[in-house]
């Protein structure tokens, strides 16, 4: 491998890493707070992908998708937790069950409103040209998804440290009963942690669309991807999030020009080793495995 | 155990389903239903395998398909590479390599329980259909492997589409038996103990994580021979049969037809196709339907229909 392709794969991996942090912190979020690993995920991110491509092919306007994709899946996740988690609450497993329910159906509704057909959208306008790098050329909006992970990551971790909602959300995962108990409405924060969980896995099917692909399938690939990032970062904390998605991204890429022949099993090799030598995954706060 | 069927109506309906072809045969000249019904059987042998584990010994599989898948695979290679028919030899394969296949993901899932038991399975499995897919050369990758060769055994000839719906329901047949025996020896009401109380499992001497991955292995093992079976009917595998979509199937019809019981995950996997292969010649969206249903067997009758049922009947007796 040349320096020259070194430097752009890094890039890509990083660049596919911040795309995973987007992800998984939703999935880890609604986790930490309810118990529950919402398998309905990657429904909500291919939603967030095609919802971008109505909206970019009716108005051109890629930055009204950033916008209303997250507010509108968000919007979803505040109906469904009250309407169907919220009746099964405390039965974790069978919560979890009702988000294959979930999944299954926003998949099939995809497939008969917008065909089964592999779909694309251009670069959104500005970030459409490509910069050189180590004498190539380098498409600006996958810099920019670094860009705007990171930014996310400043932003979350801002919210949680120093704002009253942070604190709620901190107090809620650390023990919800609790929080109950002292008089704040843990039915309102509830709704409230799936909607923005679900919100951010919109937002990150925004960010993939014009780069990562809109397919049928992709539903499930990036759920995969999501559950992969959060048992090896761990479940339940934004640093996990970070720590999974910066390892599994740029491992995920380079496994893909280094062994193409191993390369779609390699991260899950890694989630079964960091499984045995840390079962709670790098940075979490709950035990995965024994 | 309560609700055993009684001998005599257990022997008449084995014997009925064993001759759907011949009494079928005036009205179905197209052995549709025969098919469909070959491959309710197939989905059940895997849902009956899925049910060990989630039912019995409460542990919620969600990548089911990645034996099923192996032993479709394994019986369609062996049959290729090593150019025989043999029925035993394929089945010999599929379910050797699938039980070898569950050792190894088991090792490390089984140290999981519920839920993160659940992502374990779903990720190691996606792995598995991940395989499958690029080793193209050995499974035909995303093309499918095709042209399958149905077996032969001791003269027995499975190529004709009624011989081998027999030999469909007879290890159908065998599996639910076996299924049963399984279900009230000892080893089965130890698994019961694991799904129930693993610390007292413990406690009373069980080496737990021995036992869960014995009963990993053993789940996985039917359902490579399912597989198998799947691979002989359609003559084709392809890398759906390792994928999510297979495993959700298997999933959604033990639950819906209910979860712990012999006869459930048999009822559901006949229910599950015939919402995916005989209403999408009505409606487009029976996909839709089947997510619907199985939502709603969660929220309100977790039992499952046989579960209904058994209720139902308590109830009428008073």
């Amino acid at each position: 491998m040349t320096p020259e392709t070194a430097v752009v794969q890094a890039l890509n991996g990083i660049s596919f890493g911040a795309l995973l942090f987007i992800l998984a912190a939703g999935l880890s979020l609604i986790f930490g707070m309810m118990d529950v690993v919402n398998l309905a995920h990657g429904a909500f991110y291919m939603l967030g992908a095609y919802v971008t491509l109505t909206v970019v092919q009716r108005t051109g306007q890629f930055w009204l998708a950033l916008i209303l994709a997250p507010l509108l899946i968000g919007g979803l996740g505040l109906v469904i937790e009250p309407l169907l988690l919220r009746q099964l609450r405390g039965r974790h497993l069978d919560q979890v069950l009702l988000t294959i329910g979930v999944s299954l159906v926003i998949a099939d509704l995809i497939g008969l409103t917008w065909g089964r057909e592999i779909r694309s959208i251009p670069f959104p306008s500005g970030l459409d040209h490509a910069i050189a790098i180590m004498g190539g050329d380098y498409p600006v909006y996958r810099l920019f998804v670094i860009g705007f992970g990171v930014g996310l990551a400043v932003v979350l971790a801002v919210v949680h440290q120093r704002t009253r909602i942070g604190a709620l959300i901190r107090a809620g995962v650390d023990d919800a009963p609790m929080l109950a108990a002292l008089g704040v409405d843990i039915d309102r924060l509830f709704a409230i942690t799936f909607a923005v969980g679900a919100g951010l896995a919109g937002l990150a099917g925004v960010i993939a669309a014009p780069v990562f692909g809109i397919y049928p399938g992709m539903d499930v690939d990036y759920l995969i991807y999501s559950l992969v990032v959060v048992v090896v970062g761990g479940l339940g904390t934004l640093s996990g999030a970070v720590a999974g998605a910066g390892l599994i991204g740029p491992a995920d890429t380079f496994g893909k020009v280094l062994v193409p022949q191993f390369a779609l099993a390699l991260i899950f090799a890694i989630m079964a080793l960091v499984l045995l030598v840390k079962p709670t995954g790098l940075l979490g706060r709950v035990r995965i495995a024994r | 155990m309560r609700g055993r069927l009684p001998f005599s109506a257990a022997l008449v309906a084995a014997a009925l389903l064993l001759t759907f072809p011949i009494w079928s045969s005036p009205w179905e000249a197209s052995r549709y239903a025969t098919s469909i019904l070959r491959d309710m059987l197939v989905l059940a042998i895997l849902a009956l395998s899925l049910d060990l584990l989630v039912g019995s010994a409460g542990m919620p599989s969600l990548g089911h398909a990645a034996y099923f898948g192996a032993g479709a695979y394994a019986a369609a290679i062996a049959g290729q590479r090593l150019g025989s028919d043999d029925l035993l030899l394929g089945l010999g394969a599929a379910i050797a390599v699938s039980a070898l296949l569950a050792l190894a993901i088991g090792s490390v899932a089984v140290r999981a329980a519920g839920i993160f038991f659940l992502m374990l399975t779903l990720a190691f499995a996606q792995m598995v259909f991940a395989i499958a897919f690029q080793a193209a050369d050995i499974t035909g990758g995303s093309n499918g492997f095709s042209g399958v060769r149905r077996p032969t055994l001791l003269g027995l000839d499975f190529n004709d589409a009624d011989a081998l719906y027999r030999l469909v329901a007879v290890i159908f047949l065998v599996v639910l038996l076996l299924v049963w025996r399984i279900r009230s020896s000892a080893y089965g009401r130890a698994l019961v103990g694991l799904r129930e109380n693993e610390r007292r499992m413990r406690a009373l001497g069980y080496d737990t994580t021995r036992l869960r991955l014995s009963a990993f292995i053993l789940a996985g093992a039917i359902a490579g021979l399912a597989g198998a079976l799947q691979a002989y009917s359609l003559r084709f595998v392809s890398t759906n049969d390792v994928g999510v979509g297979r495993s959700v199937e298997a999933f959604v019809s033990v639950l819906i037809g209910g979860a712990s019981t012999l006869l459930g995950p048999v009822v559901g996997a006949v229910v599950v196709l015939f919402i995916e292969r005989v209403m999408p010649s009505y409606i487009a969206f029976a996909e839709t339907v089947l997510g619907v249903v199985f939502i709603v067997f969660v929220l309100a009758a977790r039992q499952g229909i046989v579960g209904l049922v058994r209720v139902a009947y308590a109830r009428v007796r008073g």
